[in-house]
């Protein structure tokens, strides 16, 4: 496993591989350690718990693409994703109607009002398995994923 | 126990200038709890107006819910790279 993680380090000094790549492979490394110790890891048992919700967005390459666009890297902690759905929580109850209103308007048939504490623990704890790798015909990438 | 962030770094680079912040936010919640223990006794006029209504329970959760999405700041980094700005925000 030493020899794994030296090999991403070495491509990671090449330019091979992002910092981000080089720490999602490492991390992955790092948790297929644990299940061959046999310590709890993702999908067998207990769930490790995930921290961060991110969203990294790579423009398309200069010279193939013009490399126009924003790099974009986003790491929101989940404990703030977790708070924030708490405030829907504190909205009156009539700003609450006029949020459904307005969803159901647009087509979004979703009641915010039948939204319970154990529901967004379980939507969190879905969120984990989330992965969405995007590649646009103009050569950028959108990911976004859970760590 | 949660705590808030220590330290928040702001970067904002335009296609003259920019400028660089490291914020100290420890040292601004001893200063933040004075502004709070000075405007209390607005609060909590303000609580015994909406008391009739109902709205205490939900005023008190406010204070709860601000604390807890402030606490809760630790490890956000925004990171936009443009050609000719650049926004960099982290709380650490």
């Amino acid at each position: 496993m030493d020899e794994n993680k030296k090999r991403v380090l070495e491509m990671l000094a090449q330019n091979k591989i992002s910092a981000d790549e080089a720490y999602r492979l490492l991390s992955a490394l790092e948790s297929e350690v644990g299940a061959t110790e046999g310590t709890p890891k993702a999908g067998t048992g207990e769930k490790m718990k995930s921290k961060y919700l991110r969203v990294c967005i790579v423009p398309g390459s200069e010279h193939e693409h013009g490399g126009k666009g924003d790099r974009v890297n986003v790491r929101v902690p989940m404990a703030l994703i977790r708070s924030g759905m708490k405030f829907t929580s504190l909205l009156p109850p009539e700003a609450r109607d006029k949020v459904v209103g307005a969803l159901r308007e647009k087509g979004i048939d979703f009641d915010m009002r039948n939204l319970k504490p154990e529901d967004m623990d379980e939507l969190l704890e879905a969120l984990s398995e989330l992965e969405v790798d995007v590649a646009g015909s103009d050569g950028e990438t959108v990911k976004v994923f859970v760590e | 126990m949660k705590r808030p962030p220590m330290l928040m770094h702001v970067k904002i680079r335009g296609e003259r200038r920019g400028f660089g912040l490291w914020l100290p936010i420890f040292l601004l919640l001893p200063l933040a709890l004075a502004v709070f223990i000075i405007v209390s006794p607005l609060i909590l006029i303000a609580i015994l107006v909406f008391w009739p209504r109902g709205w205490r329970k939900r005023a008190l959760h406010v204070f709860g819910a601000v604390f807890e999405g402030l606490c809760s700041m630790r490890g956000l980094k925004v990171d936009i790279q443009g050609d000719h700005h650049c926004i960099y925000i982290s709380a650490v």
